[in-house]
């Protein structure tokens, strides 16, 4: 437990020290701010109620594809190449804790970004009463949806000590995960296929558990335990690479 | 205390290190001496559980470096030869985020002492990117340091560092051999001579040598070659030399600008009957002292013998390698 608080407590403050941090929240933000004034301004030309507008976790869960793999590339490669990770791994830590004080930090840099976010439904309920339950679902899903997509690009981090091709292998799988869904409507739509492995592909993908459900306010059991699974599956997966990888080295 | 034995590493095909065994004694300072890719960084890496071994056994502070590898981390410091740091963190913050990860109590009164003794207390909150390669490596050290191990590993702690810086470290590594077990790696035979108790010489995984410095010099002066300087050139006296009863063989060193003879018997000195010669032809001795008295040319024997066995490696590397640790 301490050496997780350790490495957390580090690596979270980095986050809030780098420039590259505070670059991403900005460019973030600033997105988010346009598209908002955006929506906002059609919605009440249209007279849409306010609970029909997007108040933005679910774009930034569709830019976790760029934004997980910037946050994470540098998280393992870096100690491999500097060689900082020989000293830890001579240290009274475990991998498994090294990596889980990682995760947690980037994770919490993330909920302040989709903290951030809540501003919006707050200007919403100046102009209107926005839908609080269709909120709850909706950030619940961003939330873990963003550790799930953190989880899996820093795997990449641990295979290879090249920031970039962690970042481009990290935003390749995120999207492969995504798409699914469309995957697999075409699958299911080719002759002589069973049905099932059009479903199967579709559940394994982020959108049948985040997009079909939360996104409208339906919590489900079973969404979250797909991600919940997800970032254990790819936190035991990243532990397993970086033993791996010192024993061989 | 360092037990190994019988210690083995391979990688894949090629195997680093080839089944050495040795005991590093509190209050010692232990010396690995090598050529570079000898095997001392990976016997290193063993010991502090950082790579497992292939197989053998190594024991450091009575426990199993693989069975117990956090015991054994927690009574270990290690300065790799890397030297390894988180360069936008100030000195005292890295010691402190290590202290942490190792348990320390009192971090930051704890870095502070550990960056007085090796000297840096007033760089303590100066960024480590801004610090020089010297005092980088006694951040590293100071690093191994911090929580008062029982045996510290330090990986070629000297290299890159300036003359001054050397021999300060030198003292330092000197000093704390005094009350830990202490092994070290290095290149430079002189360091070794100066600040080891006890060296091991090691050469393609394997131990070639092992003994104190001045046991390790007797055991080669024990072969009795003898180097003879004249004032006339030494091809003239030659022949003269070699049909001396008591020398088995001699040739003209062009290095030494002299006659190398052996002994028939490596126990009898020939220096005497040498010298009578040599006075019976009227010439004029210069010099007649017993060879291979410096730690450097031990240990260039020692590893010279094993690779005209081996005649594996190319040459030219052990060439470079030979000149690096003369200079």
């Amino acid at each position: 437990m301490r050496q997780i608080f350790a490495v957390f407590k580090r690596e979270l403050g980095l986050y809030f020290r780098s420039p590259v941090a505070y670059a991403i929240a900005f460019a973030l933000m600033l997105f988010f701010g346009f598209l908002f004034t955006g929506n906002l301004s059609e919605a009440s030309q249209r007279q849409v109620p306010a609970d029909q507008i997007n108040f933005m976790p679910s774009t930034l869960t569709f830019l976790m594809f760029l934004v997980a793999p910037l946050l994470t590339m540098r998280l393992i490669s870096e100690e491999t190449r500097e060689g900082t990770l020989e000293v830890l791994m001579t240290m009274p830590i475990r991998e498994s804790q090294f990596i889980i004080g990682k995760f947690l930090a980037v994770w919490t840099y993330y909920t302040v970004i989709l903290g951030l976010t809540l501003v919006y439904y707050q200007i919403l309920r100046t102009v209107g009463i926005p839908d609080s339950g269709r909120a709850l679902g909706m950030y619940l899903g961003a939330w873990l949806y963003g550790g799930a997509t953190l989880a899996i690009t820093m795997i990449w981090s641990a295979v290879t000590e090249d920031q970039v091709v962690a970042a481009f292998l990290g935003a390749a799988t995120v999207l492969v995960l995504y798409l699914a869904e469309i995957a697999a409507s075409a699958i299911s739509n080719l002759p002589n296929v069973n049905p099932g492995l059009g479903s199967f592909i579709r559940e394994l993908g982020f959108s049948a558990h985040y997009e079909a459900t939360m996104l409208n306010g339906v919590i489900r059991a079973e969404d979250i335990l797909y991600f919940v699974f997800m970032i254990v599956a790819a936190l035991f997966i990243t532990t397993r690479i970086v033993e791996v990888r010192r024993w061989r080295s | 205390m360092i037990e190994v034995h019988d210690l083995v590493k391979k990688y894949g095909q090629a195997t680093a290190v080839k089944g050495i065994s040795f005991t590093a004694k509190p209050g010692q300072v232990t010396g690995f001496l090598g050529p570079n890719g000898a095997g001392k960084t990976t016997t290193m890496r063993m010991l502090t559980g950082f790579l497992p071994p292939t197989s053998g056994q190594a024991k450091v502070a009575g426990y199993d470096v693989f069975e117990q590898s956090m015991e054994v981390r927690k009574r270990v410091g290690y300065l790799p030869e890397s030297v390894p740091l988180y360069r936008d963190m100030t000195a005292l913050a890295y010691l402190m985020y290590m202290g942490e990860i190792r348990g320390v109590k009192n971090r930051r009164e704890k870095g502070l002492e550990v960056l007085e003794r090796v000297g840096l207390k007033d760089r303590a909150t100066s960024r480590i990117r801004t610090l020089s390669k010297g005092m980088r490596q006694r951040v590293g050290l100071a690093q191994a340091l911090l929580h008062d191990p029982e045996v510290l590993i330090l990986d070629e702690p000297t290299i890159g560092l300036d003359p001054f810086q050397v021999l300060e470290l030198r003292e330092i590594v000197r000093e704390l051999g005094r009350s830990h077990t202490l092994l070290f790696s290095t290149h430079i035979l002189s360091e070794a001579e100066q600040v080891c108790d006890n060296i091991i010489i090691i050469n393609h995984g394997q131990i070639t040598a092992e003994g104190s410095p001045s046991e390790l010099r007797a055991n080669l002066e024990r072969g009795g070659r003898v180097l003879l300087r004249l004032n006339v050139p030494p091809q003239d006296a030659l022949d003269l030399i070699q049909t001396l009863p008591e020398v088995a063989t001699a040739h003209v060193s062009n290095a030494n600008d002299g006659i190398i003879a052996e002994p028939v018997n490596p126990n009898t000195d020939p220096r005497p009957a040498i010298a009578r010669a040599v006075i019976g032809k009227g010439w004029d001795l210069i010099e007649l002292r017993p060879l291979a008295v410096n730690l450097e040319e031990i240990f260039l024997e020692v590893t010279r013998q094993q690779d005209e066995v081996a005649a594996t490696e190319a040459g030219a590397e052990d060439d470079a390698v030979e000149s690096e640790a003369v200079s």
